[in-house]
């Protein structure tokens, strides 16, 4: 079962292009990631799917349901922790997970226990009388995830849902959402961060201008990132040694360190010392630097942007 | 997922809930009001101010003060409730559920009458303490309470429904005083609130016709005293008929997402 597919979608916001022909599927059970700059269109793709923002052309389906014709078994689905803080300021934070609930259809003794439910999963249980504004910075981030588990989604969504929260709290939502995940729960996650990608995602697309670049695991995309070898030399070479070898892009000097870089570090470190050794020069130490999926996402937006001066931002 | 259903009902009740727990800002206002209007109008003037069609003055006017503070209420509920859910976004709390467009027009319009009715009714409350203060003996009679009910409920949904339109529409709070200070208020008082039309010389009269307030402070002072200046059958069938364009384009806007969704 596919979570959600994209098809050609566009979102034109007048002369503004967010979405441009943007097309992918999330499968089922996967923990999907959505990386891109800032504006490359994610919060508009997610708004499309939740149903916050109409889509220009193309279109979109959460578990089979179309997210216009069949908005309500698509919303039904899905539980959102945005960016934004937008959560009801009246009620004690208990009562509007209530309500929330209730919008979905929980009957009103099972919306009170789920309530309670995912506020202790979040950690905030003896915050529920409280209202929302006057919860801290880190506690809101953890409210928002417990209204998006309130209403039991299939698909959970994410949108950067660790932005200013400490190292201590970015983990320890980490371990919740992977729990959830574990359990079977779809996760699409935007992130800035892209050790959490990296650390969480089966399955990154990045984006960027409205289209996806690529999708792919992220160690698929750190393979297509230049790795180097840090070779040390017992002397310091007058200048670079040559070589002149499949995979091997280049290399440069700083007294007796040589990086050389290369496609995959693993299968091309020993045919770079075996050239040395040939070449005369005493290896002292070997030192096997990977792309980071980083690097490639940096590479990856900044060719696309270069390349495409046609792309309407 | 029914119209009518779980989802309808936690709108309903979170709606109402707002109000009912913030009096400071949603009944004593009106009843302070309504006090001031029946102190000064009904007791200190009305006893200088001669019967109007044979009646005190305090209970021609009580009929129009109740639509007065019922309608502004349902109005100012329905936009005020939309228009700071669209500014602080928590009305995406609903807009991302799966409860149909028209159970989400149907809980803010219901809630919001209920409101007006309950101000109607506290208005009613501050009339019956002031009127035998200005007539020996007086009550406030309702001689027709089936008329009086059903323009009631027309008047606070139709006006529930404007201020769906209203919440969607504002780009500011600004907004929202400019439809209830500049529009709403001076329709109602120009709608017969505290004169009969007869007192108006001729071409007044027939201006104040196309004023659709008219119409309600009529049919309700028609529910309380059995007398109004046009007729009742009429006024309540097209206020029946309006309410339900209107209700029908809150179902429509919130379906095209005007002034909610991107």
């Amino acid at each position: 079962m596919t979570a959600i597919r994209a098809n050609g979608l566009v979102k034109e916001y007048g002369d503004v292009r967010a979405l441009d022909g943007l097309s992918f599927e999330v499968a089922e059970g996967e923990f999907f990631g959505l990386l891109g700059p800032n504006g490359a269109g994610k919060t508009t793709f997610i708004n499309i799917l939740v149903g916050l923002a109409r889509s220009t052309a193309g279109s979109a389906e959460v578990f089979g349901h179309d997210v216009e014709s069949e908005y309500q078994e698509a919303r039904n689905r899905i539980g959102l922790a945005p960016q934004e803080f937008n959560v009801d300021r009246f009620f004690p934070i208990r009562e509007v997970l209530e309500h929330k609930a209730g919008y979905h259809g929980v009957a009103p003794d099972e919306a009170a226990r789920r309530a309670d439910e995912a506020l202790k999963t979040v950690g905030i249980y003896d915050k529920r009388d409280t209202r929302f504004d006057w919860l801290s910075g880190g506690m809101k981030r953890r409210f928002l995830l417990a209204r998006a588990l309130v209403t039991d989604p299939d698909l959970l969504i994410l949108d950067e849902p660790t932005a200013g929260v400490d190292v201590e709290l970015r983990r320890e939502l980490w371990e919740l959402v992977q729990r959830l995940n574990d359990d079977g729960t779809t996760v699409l996650l935007t992130t800035h961060y892209i050790e959490e990608a990296e650390r969480l995602c089966d399955t990154v697309a990045i984006m960027d201008a409205g289209r996806k670049v690529e999708v792919a695991s992220p160690d698929d995309l750190r393979g297509r990132g230049e790795d180097t070898l840090v070779v040390t030399l017992a002397d310091a070479p007058e200048s670079v040694p040559a070589f002149d070898r499949e995979g091997v892009y280049g290399a440069t000097l700083d007294g007796t360190d040589l990086s050389v870089t290369v496609d995959d570090a693993g299968s091309r470190a020993a045919a770079v010392i075996r050239a040395l050794d040939r070449g005369g020069y005493e290896v002292t130490n070997l030192d096997l630097r990977r792309a980071s999926l980083e690097e490639v996402f940096v590479g990856m937006t900044r060719a696309d942007t270069d390349a495409g001066g046609e792309v309407t931002r | 997922m029914t119209p009518l259903g779980t989802g309808f009902r936690s709108l309903l009740k979170r709606e109402i809930l707002r109000f009912v727990r913030r009096p400071r800002n949603t009944f004593i206002p009106p009843a302070i009001t309504n006090v001031l209007y029946f102190a000064v109008f009904g007791v200190i003037l009305g006893d200088r101010i001669a019967e109007i069609q044979g009646y005190d003055y305090i209970l021609f006017i009580l009929p129009g003060l109740v639509v007065l503070g019922a309608i502004s209420n349902a109005f100012e509920n329905a936009s005020f409730s939309i228009f700071h859910g669209r500014w602080n976004e928590y009305i995406h709390e609903v807009l991302t559920s799966p409860l149909p467009y028209s159970s989400q027009v149907l809980a803010y319009v219901a809630a919001s009458a209920l409101r007006g009715l309950v101000v109607g009714v506290i208005i009613v409350v501050v009339g019956l303490l002031f009127v035998p203060f200005a007539i020996d003996g007086g009550r406030v009679p309702v001689r027709k309470p089936l008329y009086l009910a059903a323009f009631m409920l027309t008047i606070v949904t139709l006006f529930a429904a404007f201020g769906v339109v209203g919440g969607l529409w504002a780009r500011d709070f600004d907004y929202l005083t400019v439809l209830n200070q500049f529009i709403l208020r001076p329709l109602t008082f120009f709608g017969g609130v505290f004169y009969s039309l007869e007192t108006l010389p001729e071409f007044w009269a027939q201006v104040s016709l196309l004023n659709p307030m008219v119409y309600m402070v009529n049919g309700v002072r028609y529910g309380f005293l059995g007398y109004t200046d046009v007729n009742a059958n009429l006024s309540l069938a097209v206020l029946v008929g309006l309410t339900v364009v209107v209700v029908g384009l809150d179902v429509l806007l919130f379906r095209r997402g005007y002034g909610i969704i991107e």
